[in-house]
């Protein structure tokens, strides 16, 4: 049993809290930023310990912010009526890349998970209807993933929305772009002939 | 082992590492079983024919060394099926009946046949309660915990319009000869309901849901179902 400095154990503890990184992934990026990139590290160390310290969430659309409301909700350009509810900052992200949207925005930050026990109050409904009752929103659009959790999601504040005489929309399945229907799943493919519209 | 072309279902999926997901799956055969799917969330992931989704009807085969098998292929098999509305707070909830009742590894032809029954009516007819009493009941029986619904504890046929306390574990005694007898008081028409599998009058379904519900949290013990503290935070939501 080779002993180890106490500091390189606690680093590989800290590392391996990380999603998707194991023991031994631990070690190698442990050994690597103490061996070969002394200043990585400290840049790695700096940046964690700022951001864990100065952001926190958006006021309005609970995305992680500096501020107490984030670029986007800030923004004079965007248009308020119109609401986009995503699970995640990252689906956030490939929405606002994807350019075709110019609303604002409301992050969940999780879906609800009957199995798990994450219900309503465990993700950010509470202040999703804050926000409603707010009534600038007109439709909210429903950008859920399309899991069995993300659908339920969508469904359950389309109820919200309803109750308040909002309009609720939920994105649309298909067909990807490019995409070959022979390849395609068939609960997609059928839900992309449901969803047909003329052409 | 190497199980091939399974049927079976999808109780609950997570996240697993980076790319891939813990599947609990409910098979005929198998009973519960977890398995690894590798890759699934990767952009052109593996088994992307496959919706392995909860409540999807699917084949699925495996290799099993340890406790949790490796999935190798899965084909969704028809039709398509997909919980709308209310539905699918329903069907989480059978599935989590499930995953807190079932031992891995242990064959129930006749609960799988009686879950899929669920599914169906499910997606037929949105969330009732029926559906869901029908498929506790059932449950009850491919567990060894069936009820006693024909006759009462001294073997006379079920009367109707008579009043019993149902005992926990001893079945129905009228009520006039119950005496301290701990249980559920029930309509006669309530058992008869619950063994011909007709339930429509409120006051039916609201004594079989009591019934079934002491016999169901009997089996859970101590730690209370996700679903159900759900479903009051659903209904405490919504003005109906």
């Amino acid at each position: 049993m080779v002993h180890e400095s106490e500091a390189i154990e606690a680093l590989k503890r800290a590392l391996r809290r990380l999603p998707g990184i194991g023991p031994k992934a631990a070690q190698r990026i442990a050994f690597h930023l103490l061996g070969r990139d002394r200043a990585a590290a400290r840049d790695i160390a700096r940046a964690l310990e700022q951001a864990v310290a100065r952001v926190g969430h958006c006021q309005v659309c609970n995305n992680f912010s500096e501020t107490e409301m984030c670029t986007i909700c800030a923004s004079p350009r965007r248009a308020t009526g119109l609401l986009c509810v995503v699970e995640s900052p990252a689906d956030l992200v490939s929405l606002e890349q994807s350019g075709a949207f110019s609303g604002t925005y409301f992050v969940l930050m999780g879906r609800l998970s009957p199995l798990e026990g994450i219900g309503p109050e465990q993700i950010g409904i509470p202040r999703l209807e804050n926000l409603l009752e707010g009534g600038a929103v007109r439709e909210v659009i429903l950008a859920t993933n399309a899991t069995v959790e993300g659908e339920a999601t969508a469904h359950y504040i389309s109820e919200i929305a309803h109750r308040r005489g909002l309009l609720a929309t939920r994105i649309a399945y298909g067909v990807p772009v490019g995409g070959e229907l022979e390849y395609i799943d068939r609960g997609t493919l059928a839900k992309a002939f449901s969803g047909r519209r003329e052409a | 082992m190497r199980a091939e072309e399974q049927q079976g279902f999808v109780l609950h999926r997570h996240a697993y590492g980076e790319t891939s997901v813990l599947l609990e799956i409910f098979t005929a055969q198998f009973g519960r079983v977890g398995l690894v799917a590798k890759g699934v969330r990767r952009p052109g992931r593996t088994f992307a024919g496959a919706n392995l989704r909860p409540f999807q009807p699917l084949l699925l085969s495996w290799t099993q060394h340890g406790e949790l098998g490796t999935l190798v292929a899965a084909e969704t098999r028809m039709p398509h099926v997909e919980l709308r509305g209310n539905a699918v707070w329903c069907g989480f909830y059978v599935n989590e009946l499930l995953l807190r009742l079932l031992h891995r590894h242990e064959g129930h032809r006749d609960l799988y046949g009686a879950y899929e029954e669920a599914l169906k009516a499910l997606m037929r007819d949105g969330c009732q309660e029926p559906i869901l009493r029908v498929f506790e009941k059932r449950m009850l029986a491919a567990l060894g915990y069936g009820l006693l619904l024909s006759h009462d504890r001294s073997g006379r046929a079920i009367d109707p319009d008579g009043l019993y306390v149902y005992g926990i574990g001893e079945g129905p005694v009228p009520a006039a000869q119950a005496g301290t007898l701990q249980g559920v008081a029930v309509r006669g028409s309530t058992l008869t309901g619950l063994a011909s599998e007709q339930l429509a009058e409120p006051r039916q379904l609201r004594e079989a849901k009591a019934l079934l519900r002491v016999l169901v949290d009997g089996l859970l013990g101590e730690k209370p179902l996700h679903t159900r503290s759900l479903f009051r935070a659903l209904r405490t939501a919504s003005p109906e």
